[in-house]
């Protein structure tokens, strides 16, 4: 069972004279299991979007449907929340307990279960996201390394067990080494739970790398969704609407501009090794 | 410009070097940029540019002026305009123009000059259309072009940008780089670039790669990318491009070392099938 996002209309400050639509019409729809990616620009409802697939926002007009839990209500929105974790930007900044399992335990003991289950589940948590229970289970969180305090963030939410996971700019500020580790702990997690990604992010090149399918938003409204080779494959669509387009995509856009003859929708890198030594190969070198 | 010499550093809580036996000199006008992994010390190392932190050991001197004798640190700060991470955290009071006109105010500039400091420095980046607006309502690329205009008001001879971009979108992070390469370009400011990003370092003059608080390498940007191993070996990223090009010539593609960029690929591939 989906999520469905049936015409998603949000408008901010309704009424007064600083009312905008920050969402126009968006219906899309989020596959178990799957790893959905969503780019735009900042202020192009991105963070609008998914505050509205764990009912923290409420839609102006439209429907959010979590595996048939209607967002709108107030009863069916507390189950539907259960089963979709958000990580917001700088989730690091939220870390509050003494130590490290406590913070990672503290939403499952608020939902009820008792404390020796709580701590076990935080050390499995602890586990999923690559921090050795033993070492870090009674540490302060603010004796941890930048990346380690995003990992146990993350822990915090995934000890919820939940079946969407929804990512906020997951790798902002993080150097390049912190940003593959928290990609690749993504990935592991997606793996291991069986859990659909939701992922928004500036960082195209990573999210060619790892997205399955990406919806592109700009001023509200869904421009394009397709799978990565479709939106990725079309360096001058999004280039023409302002965004970044990965390296290789930028190159695949270049050679086609000189005339070299590629295959369509190239934008990782084994394809365009692949593509650029069959071509060359031709010239009758080894 | 700023001699760094033999520095090491050591933050007093963790005892642990931040830096070790870093040598390096930067020449009036250049742009440099200083990559590394976060704990790499290349903030450790910025911070010491303008008197923020003092050597444990070894010396800083800007201008030929020790950073270490406390006479000299108000000229050093002068001299030296820094910029921080984080756009909130930079911006003092609630006009754009004030905050502009802050640094020179505190420095006892008349007020006609200062008129004239912050017109020029706003226009300097772009922003003049915004001198009467509110900081806290502009997106944090304007966020950080105002703390650079705050910077230039001071007229620095040298800008050092501490991960400026590292908290901003794609296009904050491009309006940023455009800016600061314009005021090197036809300013002459010696421009200190402390950046993640790879694809930044690619606009500077020369790039310093720091790791474990040592200094690594330096060389001009295709000098230092085309250090693929060592760069890998420290797990730094290695431009897409270079990496391309390292997997065509595991196929005997013959590619040059020095491609770093879309176009300086697009320009080989296209010389090859030519050839061909």
């Amino acid at each position: 069972m989906p999520i469905v996002v049936e015409k998603l209309n949000h408008a901010y400050m309704e009424g007064s004279s600083l009312a905008h639509n920050a969402l126009t019409d968006v219906s899309l729809t989020i596959n178990d299991g799957e790893f959905l990616g969503l780019i735009g620009h900042t202020g192009s409802g991105k963070s609008t979007f998914v505050q509205h697939l764990n009912g923290l926002l409420q839609p102006t007009s439209g429907s959010v449907t979590v595996d048939e839990y209607d967002m709108a209500d107030k009863k069916q929105r507390v189950m539907g929340r259960r089963l979709v974790g958000m990580v917001f930007q700088y989730p690091e900044y939220q870390l509050f307990e003494e130590t490290v399992a406590k913070d990672i335990a503290f939403g499952v003991k608020n939902m009820g279960i008792p404390e020796a289950e709580a701590m076990e589940r935080a050390d499995e948590a602890m586990a999923l996201v690559g921090l050795d229970p033993e070492r870090f289970r009674d540490k302060s969180p603010f004796e941890l390394s930048g990346g380690e305090k995003r990992r146990a963030a993350l822990a915090g939410i995934i000890v919820m067990r939940p079946k969407y996971l929804v990512l906020d700019e997951p790798m902002a500020g993080l150097d390049p080494l912190g940003r593959h580790d928290i990609l690749d702990t993504i990935d592991n997690l997606r793996a291991t739970l069986g859990c659909a990604v939701v992922m928004v992010s500036h960082s195209m090149d990573d999210m060619a790398d790892r997205a399955e399918r990406v919806a592109v938003l700009s001023r509200g409204a869904l421009l394009r969704i397709g799978t990565t080779a479709e939106i990725f494959g079309d360096a001058e669509f999004l280039l023409e609407n302002g965004l970044d387009v990965p390296q290789v995509s930028r190159l695949a856009l270049a050679l086609r501009a000189r005339g070299v003859k590629l295959p369509e929708h190239i934008y990782a890198m084994d394809e365009m090794e692949l593509a650029l030594s069959a071509l060359l190969g031709k010239g009758g070198y080894a | 410009m700023i001699e760094i010499d033999n520095v090491s550093y050591s933050y007093e809580d963790s005892g642990r070097a931040a830096l070790s036996g870093v040598t390096l000199t930067i020449k009036k006008g250049e742009f440099l940029a200083v990559v590394g992994h976060n704990g790499s010390g290349k903030s450790t190392l910025a911070k010491h540019l303008n008197a923020l932190l003092l050597p444990t050991e070894g010396a800083v001197r800007i201008a030929g002026m020790d950073t270490k004798d406390e006479e000299n640190t108000l000229a050093i700060r002068q001299k030296v305009g820094m910029v921080f991470q984080n756009p909130d955290n930079q911006l003092v009071t609630t006009v754009v123009e004030e905050d502009v006109a802050f640094g020179p105010e505190n420095l006892g500039v008349p007020a006609a000059e200062i008129r004239t400091r912050v017109d020029a420095a706003l226009r300097a980046v772009g922003m003049e259309e915004y001198a009467a607006r509110a900081p806290h309502m502009l997106s944090g690329g304007q966020k950080q072009r105002i703390a650079i205009a705050g910077m230039l008001a001071m007229e620095p001879e040298v800008l050092v940008l501490d991960e400026a971009t590292a908290m901003l979108d794609p296009r904050g992070r491009r309006e940023i780089l455009a800016i600061v390469s314009k005021l090197h370009d036809e300013k002459g400011i010696t421009v200190v670039m402390i950046t993640q990003y790879m694809e930044e370092a690619t606009a500077a003059d020369r790039v310093a790669v720091m790791a474990d608080g040592k200094l690594l390498l330096t060389g001009t940007p295709r000098e230092v990318f085309a250090e693929t191993e060592l760069l890998r070996a420290h797990r730094l990223d290695v431009p897409a491009m270079t990496e391309l090009k390292e997997r065509l010539n595991a196929h005997g593609a013959g590619l040059t070392d020095d491609i770093l960029t879309v176009e300086d690929m697009t320009d080989a591939i296209c010389r090859l099938l030519l050839k061909n």
